[in-house]
């Protein structure tokens, strides 16, 4: 029986908690890996917990204007809505959310609000190192979304779905159903989006401390700073469970999510340990370049 | 990259077109003295375009503290805490340079001890002072790795300092007439068991740094000198040596005991900034070389000062000269004059970061990409106080 519809914001409610508090265990469990890489003890695993008890304490006292206010509101909401209409936990009554046919579509929508949103509103603050900082955001976004729009085209093409719920349910019954070993091509395009949509290492260019700092969010402190930390969390989260569940054959319980989300973001703290960032005309042509290919080579083979 | 098609696209960029911040186009952007991207306290006021840098002018005036007329008016001796912080990561230099141009017109001799620990001193803080930058070209194209990494082997040089002189940063060990203090017990076996560990960490460093693609694409063709620059801009150090120049006052001017080692020139042809940070790595594998040729040829006994007069009444003979050295930058000189009293009429150093982070940043700096600021000028490796003494 579907459960009744306060019942299902309140597990919404409890999903969204629980990928806030694992999305941020994850921020800083991975600060703690790197920096073991770079032989230094590094921060607790908690920092990304306190960071954000301590920005949202404290009371923002500029204003740029409404549209200012309203990026980090865009941003969350972005976060948010990507991971509500992302099943985290097949089967699961609490962690399935308003997953429903073709929901792929509208996270993809809302994987590309948030920034946009963000975009916006931190453009509204005037600061030169915003301007650049969005400009650069865009320009890379424009560029990795191309093999990943390529990659789920070429995996709805195999599945012959939208539904990101049957997606992962074609791919049950053992890990040799999983995208990762049908459609290894669209896997791989997609993985090195994935890199480019975290924003780590070589595609960080945008918040670049030493190129321009830091980006987007310069003139954002306190509590705006607390809900964009707030919402890496979330959009981390939301980011990894969608991964896991196009490719990797998505999870059937909480521990399966953790491990598989663990070892996806993984990816992106190896990379990012090893290699110094791209220029954004250098990160764009590389998208452009070889994963492109990639990804068309993945449609292909699934559409003819 | 892309150039346009004529006619129809503007030219990305035009060295010729004029700045005119009326027209819309270009944006004035500020890239410190606050910033990552900027070495020391200084800042770089930029016309951009896009992304592409049009107009680069350096400030300094920052970090004023007006060395040199200070210099005036304290004691010979009294100086030496101040011409350490000319070039804060590497004091040693001053303190030579300092050191020597007093033993110089006071006629002062330096024991042959004191020669070999003031070189080890010297070669010492270069390689801690090439660790520190080879962090910061890293750091300067998000390579946060390579930075953990070399301000350990660097905070391992330090640690070598201070048994030695009591300092981790300034260490006063040099002095008119020689050094502070002989080696302590046990100091060389440490010695040599940090220079494994750092070269351990350097090979480290090449394979992650120099043959990583995206380092590479990053650094190679950013910045080039050309070779006709040298002369003309007074480039010196690394910055000539990677066009190619075989210029080291090590090796044309030798001065201690170098004329005793066993060295060569490290060179490069492609005057870029990989080219650049490969000298400045050759150098650092050659310092380490040095330390342990040191080590192992310094003579065990013999004095390392010699006795000088009351530095409270010390007057130096009237007369000047000039003294100078090769520092991690290039030539590294101090011109002083006595008129014979017990404080020095006038000191001028001449450090390469005047040349190089504000000629040669200003006229480089024009046609890059913004994000390649940073690199660039990390990559020319300066010290803003040593440009404002």
């Amino acid at each position: 029986m579907e459960p009744s519809i306060p019942l299902r914001i309140a597990y919404a409610f409890a999903s969204l908690a629980v990928i806030t508090v694992y999305g941020l265990l994850l921020i800083g469990s991975m600060a703690r890996i790197s920096a073991k890489v770079q032989g230094r003890v590094g921060q607790p695993v908690w920092q990304p917990f306190i960071d954000i008890v301590k920005s949202s304490g404290k009371r923002n006292s500029i204003s740029h204007g409404v549209m200012f206010w309203l990026g980090p509101v865009f941003r969350l909401a972005g976060g948010v809505g990507t991971y509500m209409f992302v099943p985290a936990v097949l089967g699961s009554v609490v962690f399935q959310n308003f997953s429903m046919s073709g929901d792929l579509l509208l996270v993809m929508y809302f994987i590309f609000f948030g920034q946009l949103g963000m975009a916006l509103g931190a453009s509204e603050g005037g600061h030169p190192y915003s301007a650049i900082g969005v400009s650069r955001g865009l320009a890379q976004m424009t560029a990795f979304e191309v093999p990943f729009a390529l990659s789920i085209i070429s995996i709805a093409v195999q599945y012959g779905t939208l539904d990101i719920t049957k997606i992962v349910m074609a791919q049950q019954g053992g890990f040799l159903n999983w995208t990762l070993f049908t459609n290894p091509l669209a896997v791989v395009a997609a993985m090195i989006a994935f890199l480019g949509m975290s924003g780590h290492n070589p595609f960080s260019v945008v918040i670049a401390p030493q190129e321009i700092p830091i980006g987007p969010p310069t003139e954002y402190q306190s509590n705006l700073l607390g809900m964009l930390q707030t919402n890496r969390a979330v959009f981390n989260g939301a980011k990894l469970v969608l991964y896991m569940n196009l490719f990797f054959g998505g999870a059937t319980n909480v521990p399966v999510m953790v491990v598989k989300t663990f070892l996806i973001y993984f990816v992106n703290i190896f990379v990012g340990q090893a290699f110094p960032r791209f220029r954004t005309d250098q990160a764009i042509r590389f998208f452009l370049g070889v994963p492109t290919l990639i990804g068309i080579a993945a449609v292909v083979l699934f559409a003819f | 990259m892309f150039e346009g098609v004529k006619g129809f696209f503007p030219p990305p960029y035009d060295p010729k077109e004029p700045v005119d911040f009326g027209s819309g186009k270009f944006l004035k952007m500020w890239q410190g003295p606050q910033h990552p991207g900027i070495t020391g306290n200084m800042s770089l006021e930029l016309a951009i375009a896009g992304d592409t840098v049009y107009d680069c002018k350096t400030h300094v005036g920052y970090l004023h503290r007006g060395f040199e007329k200070l210099m005036e008016r304290r004691l010979w001796m009294q100086n030496f805490p101040l011409v350490c912080r000319i070039a804060v990561p590497e004091p040693d230099f001053n303190e030579y340079c300092y050191a020597a141009a007093i033993e110089e017109l006071a006629g002062v001799e330096v024991p042959e001890k004191a020669k070999w620990l003031r070189n080890l001193t010297l070669e010492m803080i270069r390689l801690a002072s090439y660790l520190m930058w080879i962090g910061g070209q890293a750091g300067a194209f998000g390579h946060g790795t390579i930075i953990q990494w070399s301000a350990t082997m660097r905070d391992y040089v330090l640690d070598l300092f201070e048994e030695l002189s009591g300092g981790r940063i300034y260490h006063m060990y040099i002095i008119p007439g020689g050094v502070r203090s002989d080696l302590p017990e046990g100091w060389k076996a440490h010695a040599l068991e940090v220079m494994d560990t750092i070269e351990k960490n350097l090979d480290d460093i090449e394979l992650v740094m120099f043959h990583n693609a995206v380092f590479k694409l990053r650094a190679k063709g950013l910045g080039v000198i050309p070779k006709d620059w040298i002369d003309r801009y007074g480039i010196t150090g690394p910055n000539a040596r990677a066009a190619g120049f075989r210029r080291d006052l090590r090796k044309d001017q030798p001065y201690l005991v170098y004329d005793k080692l066993d060295f060569d020139y490290v060179t490069a042809e492609g005057s870029d900034a990989y080219d650049r940070a490969k000298v400045r790595l050759g150098e650092m594998y050659q310092a380490i070389d040095l330390i342990r040729q040191m080590l192992a040829r310094m003579p065990s006994g013999g004095e390392f000062k010699t006795a000088l007069p009351n530095p409270l009444h010390w007057k130096i003979p009237a007369g000047e000269t000039y003294v100078k050295s090769e520092c991690t930058r290039g030539e590294y000189g101090f011109y002083v004059v006595s008129d014979g009293s017990d404080k020095p009429r006038r000191v001028v150093v001449r450090g390469p970061s005047y040349t190089h982070a504000v000629s040669v940043m200003e006229t480089l700096a024009k046609g890059q990409n913004i994000a390649d600021v940073a690199g660039l000028m990390v990559s020319l490796h300066t010290y803003p106080p040593e440009i404002e003494r």
